[in-house]
């Protein structure tokens, strides 16, 4: 049967698995349907938790992640500068197991849709009826770029610890640089974020030394003499924090793309000249998770394309894969916040899918975030986005977007101790609503 | 599809007696968009830490309090922001869903060592 034609023999049927001409609920009641998720991050935990809450005995889920924990990039910035250790951020899968979740640590290396069956290292392989990708992000390789030496920092675990003993080690009056990739990449106020509290750390610990800012984005053609005005996101806040709170530290440079590394000297080299560092952190530009793009999900692009409505892949022969989380290409921010948000929408689509029906026509998302600017104060950004089935996706060439609410979208009035205290109780709640 | 209903409902009933939880082919109003508050307000509206517990709530209370936030015009407050993401049927759904769940305590699992408030002394 093809494409095609199984998707018309599905909607007749009005379910997602063509297991036979009966009546899909009673199905997935007799034979639970097997979802299996890859990716145990924020999108990936909170699929498997949300499609166990609500599908209960309805559903057969496994999820498959090569780590065994999952060390979040929220909050991860505060190891740098030794607020946190790395235990804190870290997470495992015992309530998801608890909760009757397969979980399988291993490789998810290629998908066979047609036949529905992922394919994991040494030829094994995962039979699903459906299947959610959240494989989170990968990295454009840089020339020279050698990762056990100019660390990205920006899948968090040992990578963190890693620039944090680079930054406790730099000596004083040293040099940090960080670049900063073209947007989308994953969590867009983070990188200022970073900026922040290593020169928070380095006033405090390594007197006279310099944080230098290389940002491939460019500054915005209506404010050409604002080089702040290449900042990605809370502008009003990074600006304030590169230009006053953090004035004789940080060297803030828009527009400055990096081409090639030398990890050794720890020098990087871009348009704009080379800038030699103490300590160099390169943020690469970012793409969809590896599976997904091996998998045929991107179109060519960086992102996968999808139904905000499902998640579900729009490409032909496509159809049973849903993507969530940054690997996914709706334009919603790249964070865990809303990866959390959108693997609810996910999950409350697979399950109406199984029962026959369609998914709900007004999905609403939201992202917030809080971000530490100095040791004791936060600032935060926050949107909410709702589904706009009358405009066209130029990528997926589909009707139907995800468009933020406009008065929903702001950021702090300024960075407060009361806001760097809500920060933890905001994450602790993004964690216990992803893996507990 | 609704003649499909129809004809399900009989069966969806009898098969509640011997599985304790299934797929739901109607989910309960306001359920998805109440768990967009879950991210900072706990799983069912349980949360963790200095956070409003939602679940159990009057759901005029809960309704009028976001109606003011909603028409509040004061934008720096992150909720005052959230609220205005949403119309007032929304809002009114999210209110009625977590009026209907019980309040208690939330499960922050075996594994999940929050991650405190940092070592900020300085």
């Amino acid at each position: 049967m093809n494409t095609i034609s199984r998707r018309h023999f599905l909607k007749l049927m009005g379910a997602t698995t063509a297991l036979a001409a009966t009546p899909p609920i009673l199905k997935a009641q007799a034979v639970p349907p097997r979802v299996v998720v890859v990716g145990g991050g924020f999108a990936g935990a909170t699929v498997a938790k949300y499609l166990h809450r609500w599908g209960g005995a309805g559903v057969s889920i496994t999820l498959v992640e090569i780590n065994p924990t999952h060390v979040s990039c929220i909050l991860s910035n505060l190891v740098l500068n030794g607020s946190l250790g790395l235990s804190t951020i870290t997470f495992g899968y015992n309530t998801l197991q608890q909760n009757g979740i397969n979980v399988i640590q291993d490789q998810a290396v290629g998908i066979d849709n047609g036949n529905r069956k992922l394919q994991l290292p040494g030829g094994k392989i995962l039979n699903y009826d459906l299947i959610v990708l959240a494989p989170g992000i990968d990295f454009d390789p840089i020339p020279g770029l050698d990762f056990n030496k100019i660390p990205h920092a920006w899948k968090a675990g040992p990578q963190t610890t890693l620039l944090q003993q680079q930054l406790a080690a730099m000596p004083a009056g040293g040099t940090f640089v960080q670049t900063i990739p073209p947007k989308p990449y994953r969590c867009p106020p983070g990188p200022y974020e970073r900026v922040c509290v290593v020169a928070n750390y380095l006033k405090r610990n390594k007197p006279r030394s310099k944080v230098i800012v290389l940002d491939a984005n460019p500054i915005d053609p209506n404010f050409p003499q604002n080089p702040y005005s290449a900042i990605v996101a809370e502008q009003a806040t990074f600006t304030k924090a590169f230009s006053r709170t953090y004035a004789n530290i940080v060297e803030y440079h828009p527009g400055v793309v990096l081409q090639q590394v030398d990890s050794q000297n720890k020098i990087a080299m871009t348009d704009h000249g080379n800038f030699k560092a103490n300590v160099l952190n390169v943020i690469p530009p970012q793409r969809a998770g590896g599976i997904v793009e091996s998998a045929g999900l991107t179109h060519g692009g960086r992102w996968a394309l999808v139904d905000p409505l499902s998640y579900e892949s729009t490409l032909p022969g496509q159809s049973g894969i849903h993507i969530i989380g940054d690997a996914q290409g709706t334009g919603q921010p790249k964070s865990g916040h809303i990866a959390n948000a959108e693997a609810k929408v996910c999950a409350d689509a697979i399950l109406r899918l199984f029962a026959g029906e369609k998914p709900d026509p007004n999905p609403m998302t939201n992202s917030a975030c809080f971000s530490p600017i100095t040791a004791k104060t936060a600032s935060w950004l926050t949107a909410v986005f709702a589904y706009d089935p009358n405009t066209l996706d130029p990528t997926t060439g589909k009707m139907g977007v995800m468009k933020v609410v406009p008065e929903s979208s702001g950021e702090a009035p300024s960075a407060t101790r009361e806001n760097y205290q809500r920060m933890f109780t905001w994450a602790n709640n993004l964690f216990a609503d992803t893996f507990a | 599809m609704i003649s499909h209903h129809h004809y399900l409902l009989p069966i969806l009933s009898s098969l509640a007696l011997t599985i304790p939880v299934v797929a739901q082919a109607q989910p309960p109003a306001g359920r998805l968009l109440a768990a967009q508050c879950a991210q900072c307000h706990g799983t069912d509206g349980k949360a963790v830490g200095d956070m409003e517990n939602l679940a159990g709530n009057n759901a005029q209370e809960l309704f009028n309090e976001m109606l003011e936030m909603k028409y509040s015009t004061n934008m720096g407050d992150i909720m005052h922001r959230q609220a205005k993401g949403y119309d007032e049927s929304q809002l009114s759904l999210i209110a009625q869903y977590y009026a209907s769940l019980r309040s208690g305590t939330a499960n922050r699992g075996t594994n999940n060592g929050a991650a405190g408030t940092g070592n900020n002394d300085d």
